[in-house]
């Protein structure tokens, strides 16, 4: 709401309801719109729909509702909509454990819908604080870039209770760092430029701009056509609008990276909470230890891996997904490491165990469903 | 004071075990408190595992996680089974009426019959909660202010003021220190 | 049509890119006509396609606003964008059967249970006709298609005892029609009353596929056949014979009898808004 977010549409799925709830009290007393859908694939058309007709809209959901959301999303990635999506993960496959936290949604937020063809931008705060500070963010990045963005939560984040402080006036937005964008209407008639640029505005119905948006591949004005040139144009601009300007969107934090750790733990979302409580202990015992915590999870923040380190890669999935990522983005010589756990966050105590075990030269192996090598 | 308190509860959904971890965090940041809360139930149904972990600092917190409670309210035996290994040197506040407690453990562990007290006075069991909550307030004393308890509940709950109120005051007066 | 094609139409769409003999200009048409009888401007409009020849071919067509949603989504789309748009700005959707009845028959039930103002007309060519020609959920009985090649033995949903209509009848719509393309002015004149009602409208209309359906079903590309054979299965209601499939003309005229879904929203927000302004101010 401080974004200036006047429609949500949402459908009920633990753990994302509570912000559903919010809205439905919140919203209309700003003169604003919650709107329930027949399920999680109306959901977002609803927003989107809100959205082509020029307001700030969002949508919230869980792992089970997000893969209803392939649909959508794709529509609003090819039509450049403005679009804010939070997925709260909880633990799956499937329905899983509802009222517990997961991480399995990494990649699927960086492909969100078919066809490939584009980038995405994904937010991970890992605070009710951050989460509040990351969907102002959300919406602005999703005006500039004229896509949706996804906050990547988790039940930890949508489910917790914490003390967070929310500013009053224009000044306590800046200090903390909010950014803002108004929407604006693309005067057309070439609404889809086949470049990179960015802070173009997106096309809004209902002005007489005369607009075009599909589901199929448009020319620069916006008509359906199926060239390949077309086409390549069209991907061109979905994928190095993102590419080109991710210095707009990077954002993470790191700990104690400057003294050659012998270990570099990778984390994001609640997890990285016990991760940076564990690090910090384990540096008060002398363990040359540090932490990367990406913040902007997609584009994957490849430039904060410029050492060589044993990486540890702290994840609520058992399958190992940021870890592929920490692999291909590290020094070619580094040890990668792998600590799934899912449902629960790894304990501080489980965190020093396998600090030592690493530090002293020992592997991570496993045997049965308690401990499987990734 | 140590720099973290942990506050652990945990028994079966429809306790009030998520509302007694909200009204805790609330009266703690009412008393400036940065304040963590975690829950996490089994299903979207009543009757299924239910737990929730209050971390208090006067510091930004980190983890979130409880890993050595200063106090575990046990609403179930279940829960005792599953989360009382943790316990070294803090309190336990149970519910004889559904908790067997292993009386050799050298930690504290103080009876607290909220769900026959509740019945016994209140006439109704949804009071037990609150019951654990002045139980809980009590054992805590040196930290959480008592009378912030109270009002923070009360504000949480906007019904049944009197009988609450009763409640908290009944458990309150079970721990002595 | 040349005044409405100047006046309503883009000339960059015109000739259409459907087939030869195909009749879904027909339908099209009529739209167009009754929006020119009624005084609308091209900006009052805002034009939503689906997927399928109904939607492919008339997406971007219309002068002022197209979008054009994935299989079966538009309804949805078009409710949130409803709230979104000016009031008196109308929504009209052209969709195909299998957009409207199957994938997105759900969706659709939805927009008729909140009266979202939109005026849906179906352009029913019997079935998947772009995919090559599959059966659907309109195809008569025995039909033999690319999927039914036995011929169509599944129930279908113009069965007089099964009617798609009465089934959005029962889920809230407030104007409903039937037709074939060839009817000329009682279509026209139902997709009138359609963009009078304040709420959700839906024109059924049945035109002839000749590249896939007629090649199919009647074992020749001959158009005056297929026309004819479309033409002889209909009938106003009423006039009904033994082999009519389907019984022309209004089904269900409730127009503006119940609240439209964006003005209820915004009646309902502003009442909200006010008493905690009120609240607020105390």
């Amino acid at each position: 709401m401080l974004a200036g977010c006047n429609a949500f549409a949402g459908y009920p799925i633990t753990p994302a309801t509570e912000i559903a709830e919010a809205m439905s009290v919140n919203l209309p007393r700003i003169g604003g719109y919650y709107m329930q859908a027949e399920d999680e694939c109306a959901a977002m058309h609803l927003a989107i729909g809100a959205s082509l007709g020029g307001m700030k809209a969002m949508t919230a959901t869980s792992g089970p509702g997000f893969i209803l959301y392939a649909d959508p999303y794709g529509w609003a990635i090819g039509c450049e909509i403005p679009l804010v999506v939070l997925n709260s993960q909880r633990v799956g496959p499937v329905s899983g454990i509802t009222g517990a936290p997961g991480q399995g949604e990494f990649y699927n937020v960086r492909y969100p819908t078919q066809g490939g063809n584009y980038e995405t931008i994904v937010l991970a705060p890992n605070s009710a604080q951050e989460a509040m500070l990351m969907t102002v963010e959300a919406f602005y990045l999703s005006e500039r870039f004229r896509t949706p963005v996804t906050i990547l939560a988790d039940q930890l984040i949508t489910d917790g209770f914490e003390d967070i402080s929310v500013p009053e006036t224009d000044e306590e937005k800046k200090a903390m760092g909010m950014r803002f964008m108004e929407r604006k209407a693309h005067p057309g008639p070439e609404f889809y430029p086949p470049t990179d640029e960015i802070d173009i505005p997106p096309v809004v119905l209902g002005v007489g701009t005369k607009a075009l948006c599909s589901d199929w591949t448009p020319t620069e004005e916006g008509y359906d056509i199926e060239t390949v040139e077309a086409q390549h144009k069209h991907s061109y601009r979905m994928i190095y609008k993102i590419r080109n300007h991710k210095d707009i969107i990077s954002r993470h934090e790191t700990l104690f990276l400057d003294d050659e750790p012998d270990i570099i733990v990778v984390a994001y979302g609640s997890a990285s909470r016990t991760v940076k409580t564990a690090v910090k202990k384990a540096r008060e015992k002398g363990q040359k230890i540090g932490m990367i915590r990406p913040i902007s999870v997609w584009p994957f923040p490849d430039e904060l891996f410029q050492y060589k380190a044993k990486y540890l890669s702290v994840e609520l999935d058992y399958d190992g997904q940021m870890v592929r990522e920490v692999q291909r983005a590290a020094p070619g010589d580094s040890e990668i490491h792998f600590f799934g756990k899912c449902g629960e966050l790894p304990t501080v105590a489980e965190l020093h165990e396998t600090f030592d075990k690493l530090l002293s030269g020992e592997q991570l192996s496993r045997i049965g469903w308690e401990r499987e090598a990734w | 004071m140590k720099d973290r308190i942990e506050i652990l509860a945990s028994g079966f959904g429809g306790q009030g075990v998520v509302r007694l971890g909200q009204i805790v965090g609330t009266a703690a940041v009412n008393q400036g408190f940065r304040v963590t809360m975690l829950k996490s139930h089994g299903t979207e149904q009543r009757g299924g595992y239910v737990r929730t972990q209050v971390v208090l600092s006067k510091e930004e917190i980190d983890s979130p996680l409880v890993e050595d409670p200063d106090f575990f309210c046990s609403f179930s035996s279940a829960a005792y089974k599953q989360f009382g290994h943790m316990m070294k040197d803090g309190v336990v506040l149970y519910d004889p009426a559904m908790v067997e407690i292993d009386e050799s453990k050298p930690f504290r562990q103080i009876a607290v019959p909220a769900k026959d007290m509740a019945i016994e006075k209140l006439g109704r069991p949804i009071y037990a909660n609150i019951i654990m909550l002045g139980a809980l307030s009590a054992a805590a004393c040196e930290i959480l202010d008592k009378e912030n308890m109270l009002a923070t509940m009360l504000s949480i709950i906007p019904k049944f003021k009197d009988e609450n109120r009763n409640a908290f005051e009944i458990g309150y007066g079970m721990v002595t220190s | 049509m040349d005044k409405l094609t100047d006046k309503y139409l883009r000339k960059r769409k015109i000739p259409s890119t459907a087939c030869s003999g195909c009749g879904l200009g027909q339908a099209h048409k009529a739209m167009v006509v009754a929006i020119d009888e009624l005084g609308f401007d091209f900006y009052d409009i805002i034009w939503g396609t689906s997927i399928g020849c109904a939607g492919r071919q008339t997406f971007a067509t219309w002068k002022g606003d197209n979008f054009a949603g994935t299989h079966g989504r538009v309804y949805a789309i078009a409710r949130g964008l409803r709230l979104a748009i000016p009031v008196e700005k109308k929504l009209v959707l052209t969709v195909g059967d299998g957009d409207a009845f199957g994938i997105g028959f759900n969706h659709l039930l939805h927009a008729a249970r909140s009266n979202a103002q939109m005026t849906v007309l179906v352009c029913d060519n019997l079935g998947y006709q772009s995919t090559g020609g599959q059966y659907g959920w309109t195809t008569p009985a025995g039909v033999k298609t690319d999927s039914s090649p036995y011929g169509m033995f599944e129930p279908n949903w113009v069965q007089t005892e099964m009617d798609i209509l009465n089934v959005l009848k029962a889920a809230g719509a407030t104007f409903l029609a039937r037709h074939v393309s060839m009817d000329g002015r009682p279509l026209v004149e139902s997709c009138k009353k359609a963009l009078q009602n304040n709420g959700f409208s839906l024109v059924h209309c049945v035109f002839p596929c000749i590249t896939n359906f007629g090649k199919n079903a009647l074992g020749s590309r001959n158009t005056v056949n297929m026309f004819n054979w479309i033409k002889n299965r209909a009938a106003p209601l009423g006039e009904e014979k033994e082999d009519t499939l389907w019984r022309t003309g209004i089904y269900h005229d409730a127009i503006n009898t119940r609240p439209e879904f964006s003005q209820l929203m915004r009646d309902k927000v502003s009442e909200i808004q006010r008493r905690y302004q009120d609240e607020g101010s105390h």
